[in-house]
């Protein structure tokens, strides 16, 4: 069956115009004051590498005035490995043979305890494809308690209906970040091979859901190594202004999780290098200059240490990829993805110091959402 | 105009005319360092960068312990009126300051504040004894609306925040000058000390900088800039300029012969 995309979704000639893009109209593009669909185009072109160094510049220069010089940091808590999904790519696909195991109340709380004992306020909790064992009302329960001891708590998990998006935000969770995965239907449905995640068009719509539901931001991206990177970002593109015409009060954010190694030896069949990477995410930047970019810890050091605060404004830090990973590892537990850089958060920190960059644990404050009772306020 | 030598905040006074913002810096020790160098008496903190719970992560420990310098928290992240309200309270329980830097602005990407809301706001604060400065589109109507709910001066944006654009609503902060009681502070878009020293000779009473000193290359330097910069512009303003004209003053006017005993 073929999907029917969305008309807010349709980037007509683009893609074809971009990969034509020649040296006048890149650098027109990157000394653009209002880039637009066509200035992206040009930027994001392949092309475009032979001037990386001017983008760079300009995107440090956009970033620097917008941000300062600072980085905002979050830690992901992976909640369950339980999942139903059939990712291809991914470690907790339910066809992988790996010990499954979701946080019960006692090992969440000494969880939230590690990372709030690290310092963190900006909290990501995540869970696989809901199942029986690890579903709606479980991740509700999880935030509910972690929003009582983070100042932010988002989530990231499976598309929800609007009604339970309203029901994460009154028990205190302010966004959800969830990756199309890939904009292009055929090969999403070529890598989501069962489960409710092959619905696209459910997932398209779930950051709308969310926002509609009174979600303060929502989280988007493209895994790239699925498909053509051109027509994934044109397309990204296109979903962040159709949600911002929609809902003017929404904070967007763009991730750049690419494809590394996992289980099941996936390979990625359209992968993005380094400059490549680097290439998207300084177009990014010039065509969204006041929008939070987001880079987590499946980059290397150097790639991670070089590209914050050029494009890059909120990374992700010390993270573990596995239930449990903080406070009691699983022995001979695997995690959702290798996470690449490994450094804890002292020491990443001092490498931002370095290059003149704060890192911010804390950017948001309770106040603004505080969160209903549902879980009594003596329970931990 | 305000042409006394202090500026006035409730019944507060300020010999500096120079507000800092205090978010964007790269370290502590720097946001420390211009501060001091501006010579600044006031400065501004979002309450979403106090955290007491991690003193190297906390914008307000450090602040705190400079002397001469009075803190302004700001509801910077509200959407809504009731969120800033909760913010300020929560701020003024957290610093004990009696000001209040009112910012709503809902629109994560350009944070243009949202009028009714401060509007709304503004009005709730001052009765809980706030001494209220909102951030406010350059609009000249509301200026005097918010004036009139007892908020203790206006702070009218040049442009957007952080943008750099410099004073883009000079004709309607002219007209703000001109009709207001209370002490007209541009905030916001300021990218040169020049654009502060024009802001000045507008009548403006003071100017609040961030990202301008910041994002500069030496922010500490930059600091000192600014701070002469509004010496200079409020001593221009005092002085009086003088007048500008469209034509030029010929020597020989054509018009003499008007008074050469024509008939």
């Amino acid at each position: 069956m073929t999907t029917v995309l969305p008309s807010w979704l349709d980037v007509g000639e683009w893609p074809s115009r971009s990969s034509a893009t020649g040296d006048a109209a890149t650098l027109s593009a990157i000394g653009s004051e209002s880039v637009g669909i066509r200035e992206f185009a040009s930027l994001i072109s392949p092309h475009a590498d032979r001037f990386l160094e001017n983008m760079a510049q300009r995107a440090m220069a956009m970033t620097r005035r917008h941000f300062g010089r600072t980085i905002s940091l979050y830690v992901p808590l992976y909640l369950s490995n339980h999942c139903q999904g059939g990712c291809a790519y991914c470690g907790f696909a339910s066809d992988r043979s790996i010990p499954r195991h979701k946080l019960d109340r006692a090992v969440l709380l000494s969880e939230l305890k590690e990372l709030k004992g690290m310092g963190f306020e900006n909290l990501l909790l995540l869970t696989g494809e809901r199942t029986e064992e690890s579903g709606f009302d479980y991740l509700l329960e999880c935030v509910s308690l972690a929003s009582r001891h983070f100042h932010n708590v988002t989530v990231e998990s499976f598309a929800m209906t609007a009604a339970e998006y309203a029901r994460l935000v009154k028990a205190g969770c302010t966004g959800i970040t969830l990756y199309q995965e890939t904009y292009d239907p055929t090969a999403y449905s070529v890598f989501h091979r069962w489960g409710p995640k092959r619905e696209f068009l459910f997932r398209l719509e779930a950051p709308e859901r969310a926002l509609a539901a009174g979600m303060r931001t929502v989280g988007l991206g493209v895994l790239f190594g699925l498909a053509d990177p051109i027509l994934d970002c044109l397309r990204l593109y296109r979903h962040i202004h159709h949600l911002r015409k929609k809902f003017w009060q929404a904070g967007v954010l763009v991730s750049f999780p690419r494809i590394r190694t996992q289980q099941g030896g996936f390979q990625a069949p359209c992968p993005v290098n380094d400059t490549a990477l680097a290439r998207l995410i300084f177009a990014f930047r010039l065509a969204l200059p006041e929008t939070p970019l987001v880079l987590s810890t499946r980059e290397s050091p150097a790639f991670r240490d070089g590209i914050a605060g050029i494009g890059i404004t909120r990374m992700s830090v010390a993270s573990r990829t596995t239930v449990g990973g903080y406070s009691a590892p699983p022995p001979g537990d695997t995690g959702q993805f290798d996470v690449n850089d490994q450094r804890d958060v002292t020491t990443f920190c001092q490498a931002l110091r370095a290059k003149g960059l704060e890192p911010v644990f804390k950017n948001w404050d309770s106040v603004f959402q505080p969160s209903s009772d549902l879980v009594p306020a003596d329970a931990g | 105009m305000n042409t006394n030598d202090t500026l006035k905040l409730g019944t507060f006074e300020f010999q500096s005319r120079l507000l800092l913002g205090t978010g964007k810096f790269s370290d502590t020790v720097t946001m420390v360092s211009a501060i001091q160098a501006s010579g600044t008496q006031l400065v501004t903190v979002a309450l979403r960068r106090f955290n007491p719970n991690s003193p190297s992560d906390d914008l307000f420990g450090p602040l705190s312990q400079l002397s001469g310098i009075s803190i302004m928290p700001n509801t910077s992240g509200a959407r809504d009126a009731a969120e800033a309200v909760r913010a300020a309270m929560l701020a003024r329980e957290l610093s004990g300051s009696p000001f209040i830097k009112l910012e709503i602005h809902p629109n994560p990407d350009h944070l243009m504040p949202d009028p009714i809301e401060t509007y709304e706001a503004a009005r709730e604060l001052v009765k809980e004894g706030f001494v209220v400065l909102p951030y406010m589109p350059a609009d000249p109507v509301l200026a005097r609306r918010l004036e009139d709910v007892g908020c203790a001066a206006v702070m009218p944006l040049g442009s957007a925040i952080g943008s750099g654009r410099g004073l883009k609503t000079a004709d309607l902060i002219s007209l703000i000058v001109k009709e207001s009681n209370v002490p007209v502070i541009v905030d916001a878009g300021l990218r040169s000390p020049s654009e502060a020293a024009a802001a000045m000779e507008l009548g403006c009473s003071a100017v609040l900088v961030n990202s301008a000193i910041a994002a500069a290359e030496d922010p500490v330097a930059m600091a000192k800039a600014f701070a002469l910069a509004v010496q200079a512009g409020f001593a221009a303003r005092k002085a009086g300029l003088m007048a500008e004209t469209a034509t030029a003053s010929a020597t020989s006017p054509l018009t003499s012969f008007l008074s050469s005993g024509a008939q």
